[in-house]
């Protein structure tokens, strides 16, 4: 599991100033700790593509946003991505709830080693949002990082550090449901 | 009302407000305006100008924030509507330019031209948290249709338009 806790404490570690997204399950735990966080502003958009965009606004306003994003909703802002936080080289870190990881877990499947093809993505028993994730982010040019259980989470701050290093968005793929 | 009328006016009062344009508003607005807080959302994402805008907006509270939206950018991301109201940002006038077509890709006809209503969609969107005169969407602020085919479609040809648009990366 991942503590939500942790995760949050990292986001004040980083000075993140703001958290955009749109609340999945996944993501409720986090979700329940930012809500009153002062430092932080948590702002929920109605998809995900305004969140790239606005968040892109505020780093040019001087501030550190973050999203916290579902990748089916991740596949959804494709271009908002393209054209906003990649195009200005916007170090943005997007926090990426992974539906149906553990399906594919169960399988024996690895997302990122797997072909994409038809058949696979019409698998009753797999989420082929799962099994786009990391292929797109690589056709797309977004490195990632992958955050499974607490002990994953120095990928988070890696994320952090690509982010800044690489002057471009970085996703960091979370796994499990977080927890309170 | 024309288009260029409306800039014109805007740009002698903009002051030291951020301008945020996109599409069919970009060339006109860099004719009009070479200021360090013009904006230019050329080359981003579609429909998602205002988004950017309200982001800067959310960033510096102490500026006023523009955006010079056009309708069918607007039409790609309604639901921004409802995000800028939710966001409480007081700082923010987004216009919409409504000629009811696609004016960059040879005027081809917005859904529901002549009939949408963003005013009326604005104020379903919420109500506004200000006390200040700064009203997203008005009737007065949304000019009608002016420009022919062909004139928006030279405007559209930016080989023969030495202006240089603001870029969108430079950070404030």
């Amino acid at each position: 599991v991942i503590h939500a806790r942790l995760i949050l404490d990292e986001l004040r570690r980083q000075d993140v100033t703001d958290v955009l997204g749109v609340p999945d399950n996944a993501s409720k735990a986090l979700l329940d700790l930012l809500a009153p966080e002062p430092a932080i502003r948590l702002l929920t958009v109605t998809r995900e593509g305004e969140a790239f965009a606005i968040a892109a606004g505020l780093w040019v306003g001087g501030r550190t946003p973050v999203l916290l994003i579902q990748n089916t909703g991740l596949l959804e802002a494709g271009d908002a991505l393209r054209g906003t936080a990649m195009r200005m080289r916007v170090p943005l870190v997007c926090l990426v709830t992974v539906r149906g990881h553990a399906r594919m877990a169960a399988r024996g499947l690895r997302p990122s080693a797997e072909s994409v093809s038809a058949e696979l993505l019409s698998q009753p028993d797999l989420d082929s949002v799962a099994v786009l994730t990391e292929p797109t982010l690589r056709a797309w040019g977004v490195p990632w990082e992958v955050v499974s259980t607490d002990a994953d989470l120095p990928q988070l701050a890696a994320g952090f550090r690509r982010a800044q290093e690489g002057e471009q968005p970085v996703a960091v793929l979370i796994t499990t449901d977080t927890v309170a | 009302m024309k288009r260029d009328d409306v800039l014109r006016a805007l740009a002698g009062r903009r002051r030291q407000s951020v301008v945020v344009t996109t599409m069919g508003t970009v060339r006109p607005w860099a004719r009009l305006s070479d200021h360090r807080l013009d904006f230019a959302s050329a080359d981003s994402a579609m429909g998602h100008a205002a988004d950017f805008a309200l982001g800067i907006a959310l960033a510096q509270p102490q500026r006023k924030v523009v955006c010079l939206n056009g309708d069918g950018s607007m039409l790609m991301s309604l639901g921004t509507l409802v995000t800028i109201v939710a966001s409480g940002a007081t700082n923010f006038v987004l216009f919409v330019l409504q000629n009811d077509t696609y004016e960059l890709t040879g005027n081809q006809a917005i859904p529901g031209a002549g009939r949408v209503d963003f005013a009326g969609m604005a104020r379903a969107a919420g109500p506004l948290r200000t006390s200040r005169p700064c009203r997203p969407f008005s009737k007065a602020w949304v000019p009608s249709a002016s420009l022919s085919a062909s004139s928006a479609a030279r405007r559209g040809r930016s080989d023969e338009d030495p202006v240089r648009p603001r870029p969108t990366c430079v950070r404030l």
